[in-house]
């Protein structure tokens, strides 16, 4: 059945009448995703390739069952969209945005946590469940229905291993981008966990990086509560130096912590298959 | 955007954090003047942003015009890890009682700021979790809460304080924490936080770093002048350019990447079949026509570059645009190196299509690693026949 997104997830898009928020929104319609609803302050009443734009969340919502908002908003003003959609009880809200400060990151996902709703991102692609619907920004056509479950830090990296599975043949359940940032709604150990009971999702790939803890984390998860599925785990920035930020702003080795080796070390301990290429990681998903 | 010791006093200063007196200096006659005003003795302190300074002989003390001068020559031809020292701080010099420890960084694990004490002060807090793990008192702070004065009292108990330090250290802490939040710190650190003979308490360091994605909102920090950090040109070029380069110092194939996570895993896959990377560049995700031919010009400058490796997803990004930016950069300097171009995603046929018009080899639906095979190839060849054109 897929996590997060299925064929009846209703999405708004906060930031629809910016150039992104425009563009995206056509991909999603062209995805048959159902985009009741934009938000953007002010332009209450306007029309975005058919679709009604609303003032607030609220508004949205009045006319609409939301059960999920896509958020493309400039930085700047993430924190408040973030909280409109919170406050407003959105259930999984996507934070497509870079360069969100992290002290506003920390504000958005320990309010989320208080609500009880799920924040993805910042600094993600989306999610898409192939085939079902996508709060995203990925192009649906590399993407194929299966039963391969992704989580990965990188967008790109998400793009290439699904089409990468795509064109051998592998569909996937659903693909989750958590993000780049070091603080982000949702980790590793929360997608694993809903991964876990999808009847759809026989086999999940984790596509972590260098920086942060969230990929032992996920280890030590495994350890303590075992894991029905095959886990595939690849880490990307096994060469890159220490001490220097690799696009991401997440992934920085910084005094030994948070390197390759640690986190291909741990993995490797919990009993998950960790390949070192992505066409290694191929063919052990085959 | 790490702070030199001066510019983190400042703002601990206007937070309410006592430090000792003292002025930033660039030359000696300017060192000579803040001494006077001062009071002999003073410590002679490099502002460099790297860590290490006190054990790299980066602090001196002068307890007259003599010793000032000859100290501030000396921390002037220094390099301190490839840094070189244009900025002194003249400060009093601390009749030290005690030095204790503060600092509050990001935890990884809970994703939230973790505040830290200890009566350890003065040695890298590395050294204290290792040496002294108990003596460390952690506590994580709420985001959504102001910080509490009971909170920072009970915190600081545990490290023996009493009486009126205690509380001169609570404030202390109270404001740090404040500071913290109100600057969109990273790190905010005071090590060492002294106690003078007199019973004073003040903050003798500082060590912060604001987050880049903070500063068009902090004020305070907007004035502090910053050379560029960048050592490497090519480095320096790509940030003004809004390109995320990093050079490797050495290798053989440049790479530009649609995402770090891929151009992180494209490195890794050229090391794994024998090519040493010569760069790291993501194109981020306004990749235009302009900015990926500027990319492209950046990592053809590379020094020793072979074989350009272009790995680029249409995403956020379009194809067609980025295909465009390559196409522009091949008409106009007609580079001699090998490159290859994998690339899908949004206007892939269109993207396709223009670099086919270039001869120039695409990987259309394989993997990183038949591209990456593929330009190792290509480079090969290349080196035949310019081998063969030259005997």
């Amino acid at each position: 059945m897929a996590i997060l997104v299925n064929p009846d997830t209703r999405v708004i898009i906060q930031g629809i009448t910016g150039k992104q928020g425009t563009y995206h929104a056509l991909k999603m319609l062209e995805y048959n995703v159902h985009v009741v609803g934009g938000v953007t302050p002010g332009k209450g009443g306007q029309k975005v390739h058919g679709v009604t734009v609303y003032d607030t969340v609220a508004a949205a919502k009045k006319e609409h069952q939301v059960d999920a908002s896509m958020i493309m908003v400039p930085p700047a003003g993430v924190l408040s969209a973030a909280i409109e959609a919170i406050d407003n009880k959105i259930p999984l809200i996507v934070i497509i945005t870079e360069f969100v400060p992290v002290h506003d990151s920390l504000v958005i996902r320990n309010m989320a946590r208080k609500a009880g709703v799920r924040v993805i991102g910042p600094n993600t692609i989306g999610v898409i469940s192939p085939g079902k619907g996508k709060v995203g920004i990925m192009p649906g056509y590399i993407y194929s229905e299966g039963s391969v479950g992704i989580i990965s830090r990188s967008g790109t990296l998400t793009h290439e291993v699904s089409s990468n599975l795509t064109y051998k043949g592998i569909g996937q359940s659903t693909c989750v981008c958590i993000g780049g940032d070091p603080v982000k709604g949702t980790d590793f150990v929360d997608a694993l966990h809903l991964f876990r009971d999808d009847d759809q999702t026989e086999t999940v790939v984790m596509i972590g990086e260098i920086g942060g803890a969230g990929e032992e984390l996920a280890a030590k998860y495994v350890i303590e509560n075992g894991y029905p599925k095959k886990i595939v785990a690849f880490i990307a920035g096994q060469t890159a130096p220490a001490g220097k930020k690799m696009g991401h702003a997440g992934a920085i080795v910084s005094e030994g912590f948070g390197t390759a080796e640690s986190k291909i070390k741990s993995l490797g301990e919990a009993g998950i298959t960790v390949v070192r290429t992505l066409d290694e990681l191929l063919q052990a998903v085959q | 955007m790490k702070l030199y010791e001066f510019e983190g006093k400042q703002i601990f200063s206007q937070a309410g954090i006592p430090t000792p007196r003292g002025t930033a200096v660039r030359t000696a006659q300017a060192a000579i003047e803040a001494a006077r005003e001062i009071g002999y003795s003073v410590v002679v302190k490099s502002q460099v942003l790297r860590g290490g300074r006190g054990k790299a002989g980066g602090i001196k003390f002068a307890a007259d015009e003599q010793e000032l001068v000859q100290a501030v020559a000396d921390l002037q031809s220094m390099e301190l890890s490839g840094e070189r020292v244009e900025i002194i701080l003249i400060e009093e010099k601390l009749d030290i009682a005690r030095e204790f420890y503060m600092g509050i960084t990001l935890d990884p694990r809970e994703s939230l700021p973790l505040l830290m004490v200890s009566a350890q002060g003065g040695m890298d807090i590395e050294q204290v979790a290792r040496d002294y793990p108990h003596q460390l008192f952690k506590m994580h702070l709420d985001p959504l809460a102001q910080p509490r004065m009971n909170q920072m009292l009970d915190l600081l108990l545990k490290t023996g304080l009493q009486g009126k330090q205690l509380v001169q250290a609570a404030k202390i802490l109270h404001n740090l924490v404040r500071s913290y939040f109100a600057y969109n710190a990273i790190t905010a650190e005071i090590n060492p936080l002294v106690i003078d003979a007199s019973g004073n308490v003040l903050a003798a360091d500082s060590k912060v770093e604001i987050d880049d994605s903070a500063l068009f909102r902090i004020k305070a920090v907007q004035g502090f002048e910053r050379k560029t950090e960048i050592s490497d040109p090519l480095e320096a070029e790509a940030k003004s350019l809004g390109i995320s380069y990093v050079g490797m110092g050495k290798g053989n194939i440049g790479l530009i990447a649609g995402g770090a996570g891929l151009g992180m895993a494209s490195m890794d896959m050229i090391s794994a079949h024998g090519g040493v990377p010569a760069n790291f560049l993501d194109l981020g995700g306004d990749a235009t026509m302009e900015k990926t031919a500027d990319a492209l010009r950046v990592v053809l400058k590379t020094p020793g570059v072979e074989g350009v490796f272009i790995n680029l997803f249409g995403g956020i990004n379009n194809c067609e645009q980025m295909a465009k930016g390559i196409a522009q950069v091949i008409d106009e300097l007609q580079p001699t190196q090998a490159i290859v171009v994998k690339m899908r995603g949004h206007s892939q046929d269109e993207g396709w299509a223009i670099l086919e018009s270039k001869n120039i080899p695409i990987i259309k639906f394989g993997t990183t690693e038949e591209a990456v095979i593929l330009l190792l190839e290509q480079m090969n060849k290349k080196r035949v026949t310019d081998h063969g054109h030259f005997s």
